[in-house]
């Protein structure tokens, strides 16, 4: 009995090979089915991302993992180069490397927490259809105990990483949590678009979208279910608002002090996060140095997820301790045999 | 001396472990729950000193600097304790701890502490509470004084934009700290008014000038607290306000 992970992933292989094997959500019940009759597969599950498609096989015997890479090609019509494309990982590697899958460790936002979920659906899948037995049901619930404690005992997912990200959380550092939050969006465009996403989704309640266009303000407003506003006269929201995202393409400032001054008696002060992600600027860097205006230009939050990023780095030695600690304590069949 | 005063001396070692933990979680960027618990041992050792020195009074204990500065750093703790999980807690013992520590080394110089007390024969129960009452009240006045200083740290790292380290990350957001300052100097100002309404109804003889400062210093929180509920004002004038405002008043009550 030989334990195998087949797969390819953003590092090993360009998109147009990877979406030959990326698998719909029915088509990876049909592949788990086909990769389950197939002879010599005993166990089987099918992982199928944005950025990997990977296979969990319990092999009967031993040296079956080319015959395996050989068929998933077949079943792909896949019939280009192979030249490092693939990784094959057997026994105790191959639980390893699905431990770090299951951490975040090996995505491509190093540390990302989707991967988590989807690992455990397509483990479900294969469980459903009785595709997993006493090897794999073992490896995947060590794999998702594994991650959980490397996400709570290490750093990894610590820190945005990207500006979006970094935005989000220079906003709950000056508003604290920031459900109910006001938000403005001066700009519309696709920056514009994900930090108000972003900041939605660490619930910010009310989020009003201007633009220079008025139509593109109102299509992105309906998009993420916030309220447009003319741009003539946005500077009378201010006086409710927590956040301002500034992203348009204007050559010149957009929010000068005299907005944030002409409101700051009716604000009673309050902190204003002002976060500036366009090139060139659109907020006077004089608005902040009024007391309670923190203001942040893209190469800060730049900055902030590159530092995020490194951090994270940093944080793989400990993860990589966890794994194997918790390997070598484990007695996981076709794994530490 | 003895027993008693070693409870003091246990106070300042555990409050010393607060801190040094405090500041391993701020490196480690990972707020821990040490800091509190090391709080919450020195504040049962401060009260096993106050009792001792109560004891030896047979009154409220806050006859000496000794017994003023101990009263005030447990005053210290327990709002600490009580108010802390406002913040992230062990960031806020990074920055109370020191001052506890400082005002219980004060009380253990040689002289703090009287060595022949005189136990009291007539108690009055107005002075008794009115003593009390202003001390533990400046335990939250000191303490909104110290996230005042909080604030200021924070506000210097946000607005020059120094955002890593293990500082930024463990502290509350900037809008929490402008809520925290204010209710704790609120909590304070209240427990101070009751103070002072009780130094109102002692014994007329014992009227004293103390008593009018702590009125001066009650008009002057009022003003400060009014001005930031009513009209509202930035931030750091209200830090500015909370920790130039202690300081005064401890400086003056030192004088006197």
């Amino acid at each position: 009995m030989q334990l195998v992970c087949l797969g390819l992933n953003h590092e090993t292989a360009p998109v147009e090979v990877r979406e030959c094997f990326a698998l719909s959500e029915a088509g990876l019940d049909r592949e788990t089915e086909l990769l389950l009759a197939a002879t010599e597969v005993l166990e089987g599950v099918v992982l199928s991302t944005c950025n990997r498609t990977e296979y969990y096989a319990v092999l009967q015997g031993g040296g079956g993992s080319e015959r395996l890479e050989n068929w998933i090609c077949e079943q792909r019509d896949y019939s280009g180069s192979r030249e490092g494309i693939f990784y094959r990982y057997e026994s105790r590697v191959a639980a390893e490397h699905l431990c770090r899958v299951a951490s975040g460790m090996n995505s491509m936002v190093l540390g990302e927490t989707e991967i988590f979920g989807q690992v455990k659906k397509a483990y479900k899948r294969s469980l459903d259809v009785g595709a997993t037995k006493v090897v794999l049901n073992k490896l995947f619930q060590k794999a998702f105990g594994v991650g959980k404690r490397v996400r709570t005992h290490t750093a990894i997912q610590e820190g945005a990483t990207s500006v979006a990200g970094a935005s989000v959380e220079l906003a709950e550092k000056v508003c604290g949590k920031l459900r109910g939050s006001s938000v403005m969006v001066i700009g519309a465009g696709e920056m514009s678009r994900k930090t108000a996403r972003a900041l939605q989704s660490r619930g910010a309640s009310s989020v009003m979208v201007t633009n220079r266009s008025f139509d593109k303000a109102a299509d992105l407003a309906e998009e993420i279910g916030g309220r447009a506003v003319p741009f003539q006269g946005w500077e009378e929201e201010l006086t409710h608002l927590d956040v301002v995202i500034a992203a348009t393409g204007a050559p010149h400032f957009v929010v000068k002090p005299g907005h944030v001054e002409a409101v700051r008696r009716k604000r009673k002060f309050r902190p204003l996060i002002m976060v500036d992600i366009a090139v060139p600027r659109d907020i006077d860097p004089k608005v902040g140095e009024i007391d309670e205006v923190y203001l942040y230009d893209i190469d800060t939050l730049q900055e902030m997820a590159d530092q995020a990023r490194k951090r994270r780095e940093e944080q793989l030695k400990f993860c990589e301790d966890i794994i194997r600690e918790e390997i070598d304590k484990s007695n996981l069949p076709a794994v530490n045999d | 001396m003895g027993m008693g005063i070693g409870w003091v001396v246990i106070a300042t070692a555990l409050a010393v472990a607060g801190g040094v933990s405090g500041v391993l979680a701020m490196r480690s960027e990972r707020p821990g729950r040490a800091a509190p618990l090391w709080m919450a041992l020195a504040f049962l050792a401060q009260l096993m000193a106050l009792s001792w020195r109560g004891g030896l009074r047979g009154q409220c204990p806050l006859a000496d600097l000794g017994e003023i500065c101990l009263f005030l750093a447990w005053s210290l703790t327990l709002f600490y304790l009580v108010t802390g999980s406002t913040y992230r807690l062990s960031l806020l013992g990074v920055f109370t701890a020191p001052l506890v520590v400082i005002l219980q080394v004060i009380a253990l110089l040689p002289g703090s502490f009287t060595g022949e007390v005189q136990r009291a024969e007539v108690v009055d129960p107005w002075r008794e509470t009115h003593a009390a009452l202003s001390v533990l009240s400046y335990g939250a006045l000191a303490l909104a004084a110290v996230a005042g200083v909080m604030f200021f740290v924070l506000n210097r790292r946000l607005k020059s934009r120094k955002l890593g380290g293990g500082l930024v990350q463990g502290m509350p957001s900037v809008q929490r700290l402008v809520e925290a300052m204010a209710r704790i100097a609120l909590v304070g100002w209240l427990v101070l008014t009751a103070g002072i309404v009780a130094g109102l109804l002692m014994s007329s003889d014992s009227f004293s000038v103390h008593l009018l400062v702590a009125t001066i210093t009650w008009v002057l929180y009022a003003v400060l607290l009014g001005v930031h509920f009513i009209r509202g004002m930035p931030g750091r004038h209200l830090a500015f306000g909370l920790t130039s405002l202690f300081i005064l008043s401890l400086f003056v009550f030192a004088k006197l």
